[in-house]
């Protein structure tokens, strides 16, 4: 057993697949009543990582506890303290909302009057009393995702883990989605571990975040906190010419660098006013400008901070096109 | 075994009968499969097999054989060779256990669609036993093939004068260890196998030939010995040899069977077999 104040904590994870790195050493504890969001672009190993915490992975190496309960040693008490809910669907489409639930409760040792009563207390709270008795199979993708929320907490998790729980939604059913969230916090005292690759969730939700990138946590926080990594506003200028002189003649920047070929970050106070002076020292250093942008910080541009990358733009690799693929084969 | 694996076998066994009970075309075509068996080829060689239909208006003159004689012979001839029951008897007695024995591989198909729907990621992170969730699906499923066998044994008894009612509860036990074997293989199989296709190829390959050296069709007496020789290895020779004596009290297999072999045979088969896939199964991760 390891401390009870934190219900999660993981320590020095690693997780190979083959010869791919999916996990890097990975280090972090979640305290109770806590929501926090592992955040990160696809491929970043976010899903990996809560599959070990999930019991349905093994790490590597490292460790894993669960409410205390190691994650590998002690799998079935860790099971029975959380619940999941997963990227892809895990809904029977055959059975009825109800069945589905049904199920869960009897796999998870509920029986009877009680496990009724708690199936449609649920429903309830996800707003699919109506559609008990109706098969999952005609559901919208929003109803699937409600309903799988209302599964994971029938056997009252003490973790609750949501796998991008608003992947491939419409921006009503996400807000709905964001809601029960935040209620099961505040009226449950719920613990949830969810991944996003959304700032904006993040943001959001979550009271900490780690940032995660090929497999590494590159910050952890609060949302204020990683946001304070850049203070103030974040110019980002594309230019051709002698970068490291004209970053020198910038003196009202509290940093400029360069985050990527032909990219710069500049920080300062204020961009709107230094805007003007910035475009005039180009002109004089034979600098010329192709791109310009400035924004106050949000989480994509602490993202774009630390790994020259935006978060938008590695949303766009390769598992979309796969899961469309697979979404045509299987359906 | 605790109480909650109990809860879990319970409600994996509810699980695949609600889906059998709203999948109303799987009932109809494992139903009706054995249905097309029977009247084609039950019909068909039925009359092949059966003295009535030797036209001797045809015959040479010189051959001097009573008629009547040669059909009785040649009756007798055929009744012997199919346990002294007409051929759609000795056929829909056989059908019986051959309905169950092809709706057990359904299961290692329904584990893989549970894989690819994600349903199995479910059942794999519930603390309940892995052992006895997949053990209540393969109850759940031999339940199910069974219930399809007793469909056709009641259709027989339009078809056929010599079934023995009583002993159908008999020849329903002997089908349901029987089918319980084969989903157990089934899903051990669906658990190396990810893919829909290579799983479907791998059981066709194997339900084909299992069907017709087995007993169901035609005699093992007058099989060929090589053929014989995989017979005795086949659980379902002693699925359609057991179930067609409680059914017909005919003996159609080798000198050496006998229902109660058949029973000793069939349970070892079917523990062998829920143990793999137990195994399996508690191995099983997300990783294959």
């Amino acid at each position: 057993m390891k401390l009870m104040d934190e219900i999660v904590v993981v320590e020095n994870l690693v997780k190979n697949f083959k010869d791919i790195v999916a996990v890097d050493n990975i280090s972090f504890t979640i305290g109770r009543r806590e929501i926090f969001g592992l955040l990160g672009p696809n491929g970043a190993g976010k899903t990996t990582t809560i599959h070990i915490i999930a019991t349905l992975l093994k790490p590597t190496s490292g460790r894993v506890f669960v409410s205390g309960y190691n994650v590998v040693e002690e799998s079935k008490r860790v099971r029975e303290k959380i619940g999941i809910v997963f990227q892809d669907p895990s809904l029977d489409n055959q059975l009825t909302a109800y069945d589905n639930m049904y199920i869960h409760g009897k796999l998870y040792g509920l029986k009877g009057r009680e496990l009724h009563d708690k199936i449609m207390e649920l429903l309830d709270f996800v707003e699919l009393k109506q559609f008990a008795s109706k098969k999952v199979r005609y559901f919208s993708g929003g109803m699937r995702r409600r309903l799988e929320i209302a599964r994971s907490l029938l056997h009252e998790p003490e973790l609750l883990i949501l796998d991008e729980p608003t992947i491939g939604l419409d921006p009503q059913t996400r807000a709905r989605i964001w809601n029960y969230i935040r209620e099961l916090r505040r009226e449950y005292d719920m613990t949830i571990l969810l991944t996003t690759h959304y700032m904006d969730e993040a943001e959001e939700l979550a009271s900490r975040i780690a940032i995660m990138d090929h497999g590494k946590i590159i910050a952890m926080g609060t949302p204020d906190e990683l946001k304070a990594m850049l203070r103030g506003d974040a110019i980002y200028l594309v230019l051709r010419g002698d970068i490291d002189s004209f970053c020198r003649e910038l003196s009202f920047a509290r940093e400029c660098r360069k985050i990527a070929e032909n990219r710069i970050e500049v920080l300062v106070d204020n961009a709107p006013k230094v805007l003007p002076e910035l475009f005039n020292i180009a002109l004089s250093n034979n600098v010329v400008i192709q791109e310009v942008s400035y924004r106050r910080p949000t989480l994509n541009e602490v993202f774009l901070h630390l790994t020259g990358r935006e978060l938008r733009e590695t949303i766009e690799e390769t598992p979309v096109i796969r899961r469309a693929y697979m979404r045509r084969h299987w359906r | 075994m605790d109480d909650r694996d109990l809860n879990a076998v319970a409600s994996m066994i509810y699980r695949q009968l609600k889906r059998w009970i709203s999948s109303r075309s799987r009932i109809v075509s494992v139903i009706v499969q054995p249905l097309l068996w029977i009247i084609l080829l039950g019909l068909g060689f039925g009359a092949i097999f059966s003295a009535q239909n030797i036209d001797t208006s045809t015959w040479p003159s010189f051959v001097k054989i009573n008629p009547e004689l040669l059909k009785n012979i040649v009756s007798k001839y055929f009744t012997t060779l199919f346990g002294g029951v007409d051929y759609i008897t000795y056929l829909i007695t056989g059908m019986a256990s051959m309905t169950a024995f092809m709706g057990s591989f359904i299961s290692g198909i329904s584990v893989i669609w549970d894989k690819q729907f994600g349903f199995l990621k479910e059942t794999l992170v519930a603390p309940a036993s892995r052992r006895s969730i997949i053990f209540g699906r393969m109850l759940g499923d031999a339940i199910i093939n069974t219930i399809h066998s007793t469909a056709i044994i009641l259709l027989s008894l339009l078809v056929s004068g010599s079934i023995n009612i009583w002993g159908i509860p008999a020849a329903l036990a002997y089908i349901f260890i029987m089918s319980l074997g084969f989903t157990g293989l089934g899903i051990a199989l669906s658990l190396r196998f990810s893919s829909m296709e290579g799983f479907q190829m791998i059981v066709n390959l194997l339900t084909m030939p299992l069907m017709f050296m087995s007993g169901v069709f035609y005699p093992l007496k007058t099989m060929p010995d090589w053929m014989k020789t995989i017979a005795l290895f086949n659980p379902l020779t002693y699925a359609v040899h057991g179930s067609r004596y409680w059914l017909t009290g005919t003996d159609t297999g080798l000198s050496f069977m006998n229902p109660l072999l058949d029973l000793a045979i069939l349970s070892i088969f079917t523990t062998i077999f829920t143990i793999i896939a137990m195994i399996l199964f508690d191995r099983a991760s997300l990783e294959d």
